[in-house]
């Protein structure tokens, strides 16, 4: 059964080419968010397996967004982060805020982001 | 003798009468003769010499005292009575006559005692003499020594301890009062002059034979009897001779006044003033005697050698005093002799009186030579040349060096001025010759004279001597000299004094008119003196309220007084320069900052001053913080702009190729399943791709328009203008500006447009770029509502700083309902 997959970006260029990409690579794209209000409300909608969640965002920050999901109740998607920076511009924030891990947009796949998830 | 010294000499001739009726019926006397010759001789001679004596000086006591000691005597004859009382009363003050003695030995000459150690002395005697007899009636029974004698009246207890111990006491007591006299009269002699001693020669040498010989006798009495008596024997008749000594000292008067005859007789032979000293030497019997003519006119005395008398210096020697004699009530003499000779005063005004007529006649003399020696010493001192000459101006005598002749002095006599020297001196000379002679009055002049090839200058003075004349002449070519050197240096002394004045009128107005401040204060840092820009910069006046102070307080900024005295106080100790910069008050109330430096220096009067000399930094201080204002906002600027592209490459470019990279991946992996929906995404990804680089056009072209630096401002701007959203009027210059300033003026247009169309709310706006003195002028100029703040945001201050970097400047004017004019003037060079 495929994982349930939450976009969260404000670029709808990103989301469109995310989607399709990661539905061609077995992710069931569920939803799509383009801030991080929208984001948190879509989690509780939708429970995803997965939410790929773009760093900068209009209202707050990917790493915030990641902490307020961790703080819910009940079962928690995983979240991926994604940016595209590189992860060393980063630093330790990735894992600190409760994410799964981190993939540049340029190499955002369905392999990829199967990988961080194990 | 006057009635009580003849009742004195009647109670004597008693009281002796007396005595030898005593002697002569005593039971116990064994030598009755000899006692009556002892009362005969003895007693009379101090009653008789006293009684001359006293006769002779009723007012000196001495006189009195001598008698004195003849009753005293007499008082041992009751020791001669047969009765108990009386006899007991003459053992007890057979010896006050000593203590009398002693008393008038003493007193002599003056008839008193003088000194303190003298009374207590005197005292003791009178205590001992009659005491100690008192005392040793009690104990002592007398019958040991004469067993006829009646019996001790007043014995209380006989004892010969105690009349032994008594004995022993009174000895040591009686040698001790005789010591004290004996120094006395050994401290007189030796205070004695030589007159004074040869008149006291024989009294201290009977006087003190006496006493010795009655120190010898008590001495001896325990030891020999005989040779005790022997020496009372002898000491009665030396004894005797004592008064006989005084008498003649007192009678000497007399046997001088015999020398006054003679000093007249002298006198009428003296010729010289010396032999009338030696006269008056003899007179008075004092071969010490100085005398002085008194001079009148001179107020002062001259010797007999005519020579300066100091009177003042003689009379200051011990032993010397002085005797003025007048002559009908003038002074004219003064003689400085022995003070011996004050004891015989009538001698010395006797001797005065005789000489007085002698002396005023000596003295007019005297002061005629004195006074003739004393012009000639005057007349030989003068340097001057002085000539006798006729009303023609015949040389008739000279006196005077001949090196200051023009001829020499034989030939001068007799010959005429005219044929001696150049006639314009030769007329000079006669016309002062006749006209002193006319007038009798003092005519000077003076002249120049070649004398030996050497021009001289020379003052002549003529005054008239009967008919003729006497021409004084000095030479003053030094004085003429020295006054010509003095005139010149007078001078030079003008110029350099007038130079000095300048050079201060210079300084004075160089410092009022610098803009610097400057302050002159003492070491103390009170305030001496201080320059007109202070005054306007402080709104002080430099006057007495100021002046004193400290010039901390008077000056600097209440919350820095502290600091700047104690700099202050710490360069002033250490005596060095110091800059400092510190908030001084000024005129309005409000603070100027001043940078100034401390320097020691003194005075116009050498006293020690500090300088302080300040500039007011106030406007380039604010400057400065606003350049470091300026500099930190375009810093700032710098970092928004590039935090600005970052983001906009962020959001822009970076995300168009992110979402081209994905859009090529997934076209890359349908193409063979899907080639159809491969060839829509490569589209969409060019198109994506399209995007993305217009977008990095505009970024770039915010960065730096690239038509700037190839085509120039203008070209820019029409660019600029064709991307406004509203119609931009262009005015623009067509030469090129240097790029720093094309650059600035691009900018300011450019917000000035942006912000045009984000508030102003405009339907048009102008753009001019023109030249003027060597500035860019820049104006954009909006019809829109203004009310723009150039304050408030950082748009416009950006501006600001960018166009104020290259020393232009910015103004907005922008009232509400006028629009917005901004226009930036940005030198060209």
């Amino acid at each position: 059964m495929a994982r349930t997959l939450l976009i969260v970006d404000d670029h709808p260029s990103f989301r469109a080419t995310a989607r399709a990409l990661l539905s061609e690579d077995g992710f069931d794209i569920v939803g799509e968010a383009e801030d991080g209000a929208s984001a948190l409300a879509a989690v509780k909608r939708l429970h995803p397996d997965v939410v790929l969640l773009d760093v900068q965002l209009p209202d707050m920050n990917g790493f915030q967004v990641a902490a307020e999901l961790c703080k819910q109740n009940g079962s928690l998607p995983q979240v991926v982060l994604t940016s595209s920076r590189d992860a060393a511009d980063f630093g330790p924030l990735v894992l600190q805020c409760g994410a799964s891990g981190f993939v540049p947009k340029a190499e955002l796949s369905g392999a990829v982001l199967l990988a961080v998830l194990r | 003798m006057q009635r009580v010294h003849l009742a004195v000499l009647g109670a004597a001739v008693a009281l002796t009468a007396a005595a030898l009726y005593l002697t002569f019926t005593s039971n116990h006397e064994e030598t009755p003769w000899l006692v009556a010759a002892t009362h005969l001789v003895a007693v009379w001679s101090f009653i008789a010499s006293g009684l001359v004596a006293w006769a002779r000086r009723p007012d000196n006591r001495f006189g009195l005292l001598l008698t004195a000691v003849g009753f005293a005597w007499m008082l041992g004859a009751l020791s001669e009575s047969n009765r108990s009382i009386p006899f007991t009363l003459g053992w007890i003050l057979g010896a006050t006559f000593l203590a009398v003695f002693i008393h008038a030995l003493l007193a002599f000459p003056r008839g008193y005692l003088e000194t303190r150690s003298v009374y207590i002395a005197v005292f003791a005697a009178y205590v001992i003499a009659p005491g100690g007899g008192l005392l040793n009636s009690f104990v002592d029974d007398y019958s040991d020594d004469c067993a006829d004698c009646p019996p001790n009246a007043f014995l209380v207890y006989e004892s010969q301890t105690a009349t032994n111990i008594l004995g022993v006491v009174l000895l040591v007591a009686a040698l001790a009062v005789l010591g004290t006299v004996f120094r006395v009269l050994l401290r007189r002699w030796r205070a004695a002059s030589k007159p004074l001693r040869r008149l006291l020669a024989p009294i201290y040498a009977t006087a003190g034979a006496s006493l010795g010989l009655l120190l010898v006798a008590f001495s001896l009495t325990p030891v020999s009897e005989t040779g005790s008596n022997v020496l009372w024997w002898i000491l009665i008749f030396v004894f005797a001779s004592v008064p006989l000594s005084f008498l003649a000292f007192v009678l000497r008067t007399r046997l001088a006044r015999a020398s006054v005859g003679d000093l007249l007789i002298d006198l009428g032979s003296a010729r010289e003033p010396k032999e009338l000293r030696a006269a008056l030497r003899r007179a008075l019997g004092d071969p010490t005697l100085l005398l002085g003519y008194w001079i009148p006119d001179a107020a002062l005395y001259l010797d007999v050698s005519g020579e300066r008398f100091d009177v003042e210096a003689e009379t200051a020697k011990e032993g010397r005093v002085a005797t003025t004699v007048e002559h009908d009530g003038e002074l004219v003499a003064v003689f400085v002799h022995d003070d011996s000779l004050l004891d015989q005063p009538e001698l010395v005004r006797g001797v005065s009186a005789a000489a007085s007529l002698a002396l005023a006649r000596e003295r007019t003399v005297q002061a005629l030579t004195a006074g003739e020696r004393r012009y000639r010493a005057l007349l030989d001192a003068i340097p001057d040349l002085m000539f006798r000459m006729d009303r023609e101006g015949t040389y008739l005598d000279f006196k005077g060096d001949p090196r200051d002749l023009v001829v020499p002095p034989e030939q001068l006599i007799g010959s005429n001025v005219y044929d001696v020297v150049p006639q314009e001196v030769a007329d000079q000379f006669v016309g002062g010759i006749q006209e002193a002679l006319r007038t009798g009055k003092l005519v000077s002049g003076d002249y120049r004279l070649q004398i030996d090839g050497a021009l001289r200058d020379w003052e002549v003075r003529t005054v008239k001597d009967g008919e003729e004349a006497v021409l004084i002449v000095r030479d003053i070519t030094e004085r003429k000299r020295a006054q010509d050197e003095l005139e010149r240096l007078h001078g030079e002394l003008q110029a350099r004094h007038a130079e000095l004045e300048r050079e201060r009128d210079f300084i004075r107005t160089t410092v009022d008119s610098a803009p610097s401040v400057f302050c002159l204060v003492t070491p103390e840092g009170e305030v001496v003196r201080f320059n007109s820009t202070l005054e306007a910069i402080s709104g002080m006046r430099d006057d007495g309220l100021v002046r004193g102070r400290p010039f901390w307080d008077v000056f600097v900024a209440p919350r820095e007084r502290e600091e700047v005295r104690w700099e202050f106080e710490d360069l002033s100790r250490r005596g060095c320069k110091g800059e400092y910069e510190n908030a001084w008050v000024s005129a309005g109330g409000g603070e100027r900052v001043l940078a100034w430096s401390l320097t020691p220096l003194s005075d116009e009067t050498g006293a020690p001053r500090y300088l302080i000399a300040g500039m007011d930094v106030t406007e380039r201080k604010r400057q400065e913080d606003e350049l470091r204002r300026s500099r930190a906002r375009i810093v700032e600027a710098g970092d928004v702009e590039r935090r600005r592209l970052e983001r906009n490459l962020h959001d822009g470019a970076q995300q168009r190729l992110v979402s081209l990279s994905l859009g090529l991946r997934l076209a890359q992996a349908r193409l063979k399943a899907d080639p159809e929906e491969a060839e829509r995404l490569l589209a969409g990804a060019a198109e994506e791709l399209s995007h993305a680089l217009a977008e990095l056009r505009e970024l770039a072209r915010g960065i730096h328009p690239a038509v700037l630096t190839d085509r120039g401002l203008d070209a820019a701007l029409e660019t600029l203008a064709a991307r406004a959203p509203l119609p931009v009027d262009l005015e623009l210059t067509d030469s090129r500006l240097p790029e720093p300033v094309e650059a600035a003026a691009y900018y300011v247009i450019s917000e000035a447009l942006a912000n045009v169309a984000k508030y102003a709310r405009a339907s048009a706006v102008a753009v001019s770029v023109t030249q003027l003195n060597g500035s860019a002028v820049v104006e954009v100029a909006d019809d829109g509502v203004g009310g723009a703040d150039p304050t408030r945001g950082s748009g416009l201050r950006g501006l600001a700083d960018r166009v104020e970097s290259l020393d232009g400047r910015l103004q907005v004017e922008s009232s509400p309902g006028s629009g917005t004019k901004i226009r930036a003037e940005i030198p060209c060079a």
